[in-house]
């Protein structure tokens, strides 16, 4: 490389696509609009009677997912950007998750084992029946583990 | 020819290390600590909720998840029309990057003026972060007797303190305002009666402290049945009426019918649900603060091709904190 070369200009990628985006925009746009409607027919009566709650929540955080990808490679304008994008955005990601684990031992297993007086105490799922709720909740506690929420 | 007979210069060029401007550099360095941030709430929120012994429906806590929904179709249509504000800024159609801009702007403010009226049907029923004004206990249990107890006393004694306007005041009033020369003592007479009369309690008062005389008798039970057919009575939960999976919303119950009573409600898990609740959404709402302040500045601005960086970098920023709330809404309207 001579000094006759141009130093690269930093704003080559904005020249690279001068061309309008505006149709892709408005097709992702109505992309994010179907996807959230998917999202919310988990909350009828049709996904409710047919699914169980954790096929539910799978889906609404695949349909979440798949919206944040398209605001992210089209909107953000990731999907064009060089391999910086990689250096900046993967690490965050990897300590997201680290972080996210990292609460469980102590925080996310705080009910496995406890005391009666603060079973005493702990918040029980509602009930118009107190008393059913009491042997309900004596009998979470001397299974192996807490039912799920 | 060599270099020898002929030297020349070597001219050095800078070579930036990245083909980014250093605006968009920044901002991108600064939207991954701002993963870190969200991150760290949602997980936070993510091993609270699933590791709770309990936790309440989005009914039971007056979440409409329609309204949630509705937010989020502002939020990406707010994004949407920051990316058409950039293209017309790059091709210097200044006017139409303005026009969307306001509109960015517009849906922005609409976003936050609906988490405004979420917050208030919050506090509302009881529901604040943390004591002492949040009204939430966790189980229908003594101590929460006693506390609706303790409230039903303070009402009850402010009443009690109030003066009663009876027939023969009327008739003193009336007898001492007909007579012209009064004395200093009749004057002040009058003037003690005056304020009785303001100062009294009112028909409608008197009913509620009949009421409130009569709810505090219900109190004074230490069966378990009972105190939790009184929690009920107060605040009806939408998963205990009607189950627990997506129950319908629970309507009435003597917090509604009467809102000066204010009483204590039992929200199993509710209180680290509202904890959650509302420092998520609270920082989410802080940050498209902070962004529609910095479309508010650029709204003054010539909006052509020189400040389509500018206008990429805040986009950059709204986009992300459209994400946020892609993965807000589900985890705290819908699961």
């Amino acid at each position: 490389m001579t000094a006759h070369d141009h130093p690269h200009d930093p704003h080559a990628t904005h020249a690279e696509h001068a061309h309008s985006h505006t149709g892709q925009y408005f097709a992702v746009f109505l992309a994010l609009c179907v996807l959230s409607a998917m999202s919310f027919l988990t909350y009828t009566d049709f996904w409710r009677e047919r699914f169980p709650v954790e096929a539910g929540r799978t889906f609404m955080m695949a349909v979440s997912c798949t919206k944040a990808m398209l605001v992210i490679l089209f909107f953000m304008h990731v999907k064009y950007e060089a391999n910086w994008k990689y250096v900046l955005t993967i690490p965050p990601a990897i300590m997201a998750v680290f972080l996210m684990l990292a609460l469980v031992p102590d925080i996310g297993f705080r009910n496995r084992k406890y005391s009666p007086e603060r079973k005493a105490r702990m918040a029980a799922e509602a009930s118009t029946d107190s008393v059913a709720a009491e042997h309900g909740a004596e009998a979470e506690h001397s299974a192996a583990e807490p039912a799920a929420h | 020819m060599s270099t020898a007979e002929h030297p020349h210069h070597v001219r050095l060029v800078y070579q930036p290390a990245l083909p980014l401007s250093n605006g968009k550099l920044f901002m991108w360095l600064f939207l991954s600590t701002e993963i870190m941030f969200f991150a760290a709430l949602i997980g936070a929120y993510i091993v609270i909720r699933f590791g709770a012994p309990t936790w309440p429906t989005p009914h039971d806590v007056h979440l409409v998840e329609v309204i949630g929904f509705f937010n989020t179709l502002v939020l990406v249509m707010s994004s949407v029309t920051v990316v058409y504000c950039l293209e017309a800024a790059k091709t210097n159609k200044t006017g139409v990057a303005k026009a969307f801009m306001g509109a960015t702007l517009l849906l922005g403010s609409i976003f936050l003026g609906i988490k405004v009226y979420e917050y208030s049907s919050k506090f509302s029923h009881g529901i604040y972060p943390q004591p002492k004004h949040s009204r939430i206990y966790e189980k229908a249990d003594l101590y929460y007797a006693s506390a609706v107890r303790a409230r039903l006393q303070e009402i009850s004694g402010a009443l009690t303190v109030k003066p009663v306007w009876t027939e023969e005041d009327v008739q003193a009033l009336a007898a001492l305002d007909a007579k012209s020369d009064r004395t200093d003592e009749e004057n002040t007479q009058r003037t003690e009666l005056q304020t009785k009369r303001d100062t009294a309690i009112t028909e409608d008062e008197q009913k509620r402290l009949a009421f409130v005389k009569d709810l505090e008798l219900k109190t004074n039970t230490t069966d378990p049945v009972e105190i939790n057919k009184l929690a009920m009575e107060i605040a009806p939960l939408a998963s205990a009426m009607h189950g627990t999976e997506h129950a319908e919303a629970a309507h009435g119950g003597l917090n509604d019918e009467m809102p000066w009573l204010k009483l204590p409600i039992v929200i199993p898990g509710g209180n680290m649900w509202a904890s959650t609740y509302f420092l998520l959404t609270g920082f989410h709402a802080i940050h498209v603060l902070v962004g529609l302040i910095f479309f508010a500045i650029m709204m003054g601005w010539n909006l052509n091709a020189a400040s389509a960086i500018a206008i990429e970098n805040i986009g950059l920023y709204w986009h992300f904190v459209d994400l946020v709330w892609i993965f807000l809404f589900p985890l705290l309207y819908l699961f």
